[in-house]
C-alpha cells in the first residue's frame, strides 16, 4: 500500500471512531481545564497521615496525573488532576519509618470508594429508611445553622452532643470548642477498642495516663498479656519495627517474646513461646511471676516503688500468689510460671505488655495494674528496652464514657435536641443493651459527618460529608509509638473528587453563621489556618533551632509531614495516684452461667478490618486473614478437642448463642485456642456499610453483655459466656494457594 | 554488567502482617475477584502468605512463610511455555509478556510454587475505583497468566535514573512494594551479583535456605529459617 492511501484510510477509520465514540456517553463528557503542574507519567511524593487507628503513622503519598469524571458546578465533565495512586510510610517520620501496615496501604480505596457519600444528603422518608435526596451545600448548611440557632434560643432540657470517633489535634479543638460553646453540651468519643482502661491504669501507677510507647527494638526479653501488638492493640507498625529489631537487628543477641493468651492472636503466632491461660487471669499470673522474683530474691520488692504498693500484699512478697497456688485458676503450670520469671529477671531489659482482651474483663483494671507493677518491679518503666511515656500530657478531664451517656439518653435521664456524629458507629459497634438505637430514636436531629452511610449514620436527618483524609488537611499527635515530640501536619494530597467539604471547615462556617460565643471562640475562617496558629505555638516552644521564622519553620513541616524533635523526649514516669486505693485481687465476672453457657466467647480485632470501620474496602476483605487465610466473611474459632465433643466440622454452620442473643458463622477448627474458649473476629456482619460489607457475615458485637471493666467506665467485651451447637453446613472461603509439594511437617491446615 | 536480581526473607522476623500483600495489590494492579470467583480459588495474590502450625494444643507454634515467585534459573514454567510468553531476561527474571500469552496455563502447572495467577474474566472495578490503578503496570485481560514481577517498573525506572545520572544503582535503592512496606524489614531485595549486598550476606547466612530447592529450580528467594531463643546469644 502507498503511505497516501495508509494515510487516508486510517484518516477515515479515525473519523469513524470518533462518530463511534458520540454513541458513548462516557465520550461525551466535557473537560474541564487542567490542573497546573501536571506531568503525564511523573509522580510526586505528598506527605499525608493515616487516619485509620489511633497510631497515627506519617504517609507519603504517590500522585500522578490522571482523568477523572467530577461533578462541578452541577455539571459533569473529565478533569485531568493529580490523582493518588499508592500509599507508603513516610521514612522521615519517627512512628512508623516509612512502614506501613495492610490496612493503612488500603486507605487509598477509602478515596475512591464507588460508595461514598457524594454531596449533602437530607432525609426524604422515615428515620432509618435509608431514603435519602441531595441538597446543596448552601441548603444544608443552612438547615444545620437553623437547627442550632434554635437550640441556643430555646430555654428547653435538651443539649448538643457531639459523638466521634477518638480524635486529636486542632480538629479535635475545634470540634470540642464548637460544642462547649452551647450550654448543656457534650463531646462524646466512642470506639469499640478503646484504651481508657490502659490509660486508667498507667495513671495510678505511673502518673502518666497514657498508652506506653514500647522500646521494643533494645528489649530483651518481652512478656504480652494478650496484647496484639504486632496487629491492631497501640502502635502495631512502630511496635512491628522494634519487633524485627529485637528478633535479628542486634548481631549477636536475639530476644525473646513470650506471649500468654486463651486464644493465638496474629502477635501470639510470632512468639518464641505461645502459652494459653484462663481468661481473665493475666492480672494473676504477672503477680505470680513477681511472687517467684521477689520469693527468690532476683528483685527487690521495694523495686516496684508505688506501682508494686497499689497491689495487695505486694511488700509482703505475694503470698497469695505462688505458683503452684494459683496454677489451677491461672491455667498455667508452675513450673513454666517459675521459669519465665527467672529468665525474664535474668534477661534485663525484660519488659511486659498488656492489652486487648486481657483489659477487656471485668477486672481489667486490676489484670493493667498487675502488669504495671511486673514491670516497675523488672525496672522497665522508663528506661530503655521497657515501656515509656511520650511528651503527650495526660487527659486532664477524661471525656464522659459513652456507655453512661448512651444509657442516659435512652433511660431519658439526659436530654439531647441536636447529636452531630463524626466516624463513630455505635449502632454497628455496641451491646444492644446500651439502648444505642433507642437513645438516637429520642433524639429530634441528628447530621452526620460521614464519608459513608454505615449503620448509624443511616439514622441521621442530614449527611454533610466530609474530604476523605488524602482530599483534607490533617494534623495529628501520635501519644505513642515514637520517644520523641511529634506533631505530624499535612496538607491535602489531591483535590476533592466529589461534592464534599472538610468538617472543620463546614463547623467553622456554622460557628461564624452563629455567630456569639460560638464565633468568638473559633477565631480561624479554615482549619488550616488553625492549624498554623498551632505551629505558630510550636515555633516558639521548640522551633527556634530548626528555621530562622515561623513561616520557615510552618512551610518545612508541611514539606516533612510535621515537626518532630530530634532528641528523644520522653517523660519519666511521675508519682502515680493512689486515689483509687489498694487493689485486691479481682476474679473476673462472666455474663451466663457456665452451665448453661459453657464457653468464654472472646471478640478479637481483625488485622484487616480493625474494629470493623474498614470492612468496606475490597482490598481488605480478599485479603486472607493471616491465622484462619478466610476470605470475604466471618469465621468461629474452635478448638479440635471442643469440635469433636461437639461434633462440629470445619465449615459447618455453628449457631453460638449467648444470654443475649445468637448469631450463625461456620467453624474454624484451629489449635491455637483453649478448649474452653470460643473466638469470632470483630468487622463483619455489617447491616449497612457500602456493597462490598452490607449483609456479610456475622457481628460478634451484637451478643456481647454489657459490663464494664471495674473502676473504669470501660466496655468489658470480654466478659460474655457462650453455648455452641452446628445447624448445618456453612460457607467458609479459604485462600487456596499453597504448596503441593510440601513436605509433610509443613502441612498447611 | 546486569544484575542478578533477589530477595532475602527473614522468617524470624516475619510476622504474618499482610502488609506485602496488600501493598502488592496497590503496586501491580491486581483485580479483586469478588466472593464467588475466591470461593472457586480464583483469587489473584502475587505474593500471599501462608502459614503453617506446628504441634498440637497447648504446645503450638505458628510459621508463616510469604511466597512469591522465586524468579528461578531453572524455571519450569519458561520451558513449558508454548508461545514464550514466559521467559528469561538479561537479568535473570521469570518475564512473563502479557500480549504474548494465550492461557494455555501449563506455565502454572508447571510451577510448583503455586504463584501463577490466570485471569478467568476481565478485571472490573467499581467506579471509580479504577483511578486507584498504577499507570507504570499494564492492566491484565481474560486468558491471560500473571505473575509476581519483581516489581519490574521500579526497577526500570531506578536503572533509568542511574543512568541518566551516570552512575551505579546503590544497594537498597531498589524496593519492590512488598519490600518497601515489611514493617518488620522481614525482606530485602538487591543484586545476588554483588557479594557486598545486603540481599548477598543474608543468602550466605547459615539460616538460608531455598523453598523445595530439591526440585532443582534454583530459585532466588533466600528464606532464613525461623530461629529460636538460645538463652540470648545468637548462634
Amino acid at each position: 500500500m502507498e503511505r497516501r492511501d495508509f494515510l487516508k484510510i486510517s484518516a477515515m477509520a479515525g473519523a469513524t471512531a470518533a462518530l463511534e465514540g458520540c454513541g458513548n456517553p462516557d465520550h461525551q463528557l466535557i473537560r474541564f481545564v487542567p490542573e497546573e503542574d501536571l506531568i503525564p507519567g511523573i509522580a510526586t511524593w505528598k506527605p499525608s497521615i493515616c487516619t485509620l487507628c489511633p497510631a497515627g503513622c506519617g504517609l507519603l503519598v504517590r500522585v500522578m496525573a490522571g482523568e477523572a469524571e467530577v461533578v462541578r458546578n452541577g455539571q459533569l465533565g473529565l478533569l485531568k488532576m493529580g490523582l493518588a495512586k499508592k500509599l507508603e510510610g513516610n521514612p522521615a517520620h519517627p512512628v512508623n519509618q516509612g512502614k506501613l501496615c495492610p490496612r493503612g496501604q488500603a486507605g487509598l480505596q477509602v478515596t475512591y470508594h464507588p460508595d461514598r457519600v457524594k454531596g449533602p444528603l437530607v432525609r426524604n422518608g422515615q428515620r432509618g429508611s435509608g431514603r435519602f435526596r441531595e441538597i446543596s451545600w448552601e441548603d444544608a448548611i443552612k438547615q444545620l445553622v437553623s437547627e442550632l440557632s434554635l437550640l441556643q434560643a430555646s430555654n428547653s432540657e435538651g443539649g448538643l452532643a457531639f459523638l466521634t470517633a477518638p480524635m486529636r489535634g486542632q480538629r479535635k479543638t475545634i470540634i470540642d470548642t464548637f460544642t462547649a460553646s452551647f450550654k448543656r453540651s457534650a463531646s462524646v468519643e466512642f470506639a469499640f477498642f478503646d484504651d481508657s482502661v490502659t490509660r486508667t491504669a498507667n495513671a495510678a501507677s505511673f502518673g502518666r495516663g497514657l498508652p506506653p510507647t514500647v522500646d521494643l527494638a533494645q528489649s530483651n526479653y518481652v512478656i504480652s498479656f494478650g496484647a496484639d501488638f504486632l496487629g491492631t492493640w497501640n502502635s502495631p507498625v512502630a511496635q512491628s519495627l522494634g519487633f524485627g529489631h529485637m528478633r535479628k537487628g542486634r548481631p549477636g543477641q536475639r530476644g525473646k517474646f513470650v506471649q500468654f493468651e486463651p486464644r493465638l492472636s496474629q502477635s501470639g503466632a510470632s512468639a518464641d513461646e505461645w502459652i494459653p491461660v484462663e481468661p481473665g487471669a493475666e492480672g494473676m499470673l504477672a503477680l505470680s511471676l513477681a511472687h517467684v522474683i521477689i520469693a527468690e530474691k532476683l528483685r527487690l520488692a521495694a523495686a516496684a516503688g508505688h506501682a508494686g504498693s497499689l497491689i495487695e500484699g505486694w511488700s509482703l512478697g505475694l503470698p497469695d500468689y505462688a505458683p503452684e497456688k494459683i496454677a489451677e485458676q491461672v491455667g498455667v503450670k508452675p513450673e513454666t510460671i517459675a521459669r519465665i520469671a527467672r529468665e525474664a529477671a535474668a534477661h534485663a531489659p525484660a519488659v511486659a505488655l498488656i492489652g486487648d482482651a486481657a483489659t477487656a474483663h471485668t477486672n481489667g483494671l486490676f489484670n493493667a495494674l498487675a502488669v504495671n507493677a511486673l514491670n516497675a518491679l523488672l525496672g522497665s518503666v522508663g528506661q530503655r528496652g521497657g515501656i515509656r511515656f511520650g511528651p503527650t500530657p495526660s487527659a486532664k478531664q477524661p471525656a464522659p464514657s459513652f456507655p453512661s451517656w448512651a444509657s442516659e439518653v435512652s433511660s431519658g435521664a439526659a436530654a439531647v435536641s441536636i447529636l452531630l456524629l463524626y466516624n463513630a458507629n455505635p449502632v454497628f459497634a455496641a451491646p444492644a443493651e446500651w439502648g444505642v438505637r433507642r437513645a438516637l430514636d429520642k433524639i429530634p436531629f441528628i447530621a452526620s459527618f460521614g464519608s459513608f452511610i454505615d449503620e448509624t449514620s443511616a439514622l441521621a436527618d442530614l449527611i454533610l460529608p466530609d474530604h476523605s483524609p488524602l482530599e483534607s488537611w490533617l494534623d495529628d499527635t501520635p501519644v505513642s509509638g515514637s520517644t520523641k515530640s511529634v506533631v505530624s501536619v499535612a496538607p491535602p494530597a489531591m483535590n476533592p473528587l466529589h461534592n464534599t467539604r472538610a468538617t472543620p471547615d463546614v463547623l467553622l462556617d456554622v460557628a461564624h453563621q452563629l455567630g456569639g460565643d460560638c464565633s468568638k471562640a473559633l477565631p480561624w475562617k479554615t482549619y488550616d489556618e488553625a492549624i498554623r496558629a498551632s505551629f505558630a505555638l510550636l515555633y516558639k516552644e521548640k522551633g527556634s533551632k530548626t528555621a530562622k521564622d515561623a513561616e520557615e519553620f510552618w512551610n518545612k513541616a508541611q514539606e516533612r509531614g510535621g515537626w518532630w524533635s530530634a532528641e528523644e523526649s520522653d517523660v519519666a514516669p511521675g508519682a502515680g495516684s493512689s486515689a483509687g486505693g489498694v487493689v485486691k485481687s479481682a476474679a473476673p465476672r462472666f455474663s451466663g452461667d457456665s452451665s448453661h453457657y459453657p464457653y468464654h466467647f472472646l471478640p478479637f480485632a481483625s488485622q484487616l478490618f480493625y474494629d470493623g470501620s474498614l470492612s468496606h474496602l475490597p482490598w481488605m476483605q480478599e485479603t486472607p486473614d493471616p491465622l484462619s487465610t478466610v476470605m470475604w466473611g466471618s469465621w468461629v474459632e474452635i478448638n479440635p478437642r471442643t469440635a469433636e465433643k461437639l461434633a462440629i466440622q470445619q465449615g459447618d454452620l455453628v449457631e453460638v448463642a449467648s444470654p443475649q442473643a445468637k448469631l450463625r458463622a461456620p467453624a474454624l477448627v484451629t489449635p491455637g485456642i483453649c478448649p474452653d474458649v470460643i473466638a469470632m473476629p470483630v468487622g463483619q456482619g455489617h447491616e449497612n456499610f457500602t456493597r462490598y460489607a452490607t449483609g456479610r457475615g456475622s457481628n460478634p458485637i451484637s451478643i456481647l453483655s454489657a459490663a464494664n471493666v471495674e473502676g473504669t467506665g470501660s466496655f468489658a467485651w470480654a466478659a460474655t459466656r457462650v453455648k455452641v451447637s452446628a445447624v448445618g453446613r456453612g460457607k467458609l472461603i479459604l485462600f487456596g494457594g499453597s504448596l503441593r509439594e510440601a513436605s509433610a511437617e509443613l502441612k498447611h491446615r | 554488567m546486569a544484575h542478578r536480581w533477589g530477595m532475602a526473607i527473614d522468617l524470624d522476623r516475619c510476622t504474618g502482617c499482610e502488609a506485602c500483600v496488600v501493598a502488592c495489590h496497590a503496586e501491580n494492579n491486581i483485580s479483586t475477584v469478588g466472593e464467588d470467583q475466591a470461593a472457586l480459588s480464583r483469587a489473584k495474590h502475587w505474593i500471599r502468605v501462608e502459614r503453617y502450625y506446628e504441634g498440637e494444643f497447648p504446645n503450638v507454634r505458628v510459621k508463616f512463610m510469604p511466597v512469591l515467585c522465586q524468579q528461578c534459573d531453572a524455571a519450569p514454567c519458561e520451558a513449558v511455555c508454548p508461545t514464550y510468553a514466559s521467559y528469561h531476561t538479561s537479568e535473570g527474571l521469570n518475564g512473563q509478556v502479557y500480549n504474548r500469552c494465550i492461557g494455555t496455563r501449563y506455565c502454572a502447572n508447571a510451577c510448583p510454587y503455586v504463584v501463577r495467577y490466570f485471569n478467568f474474566f476481565n478485571p472490573v472495578w467499581d467506579k471509580p475505583l479504577q483511578l486507584q490503578l498504577n499507570p507504570d503496570v499494564s492492566v491484565r485481560e481474560v486468558g491471560v497468566m500473571e505473575k509476581c514481577t519483581f516489581c519490574l517498573q521500579r526497577i526500570k525506572a531506578r536503572e533509568v535514573q542511574a543512568a541518566a545520572e551516570k552512575r551505579e544503582l546503590k544497594d537498597g535503592e531498589v524496593q519492590p512494594a512488598c519490600v518497601q512496606s515489611c514493617p518488620t524489614r522481614a525482606m530485602v531485595f538487591g543484586d545476588l551479583g554483588d557479594p557486598e549486598s545486603e540481599v548477598s550476606r543474608l543468602a550466605s547466612s547459615a539460616r538460608s535456605t531455598e523453598l523445595l530447592s530439591e526440585l532443582g529450580t534454583r530459585p532466588k528467594v533466600n528464606y532464613l529459617s525461623q530461629d529460636s531463643w538460645h538463652g540470648g546469644e545468637n548462634v
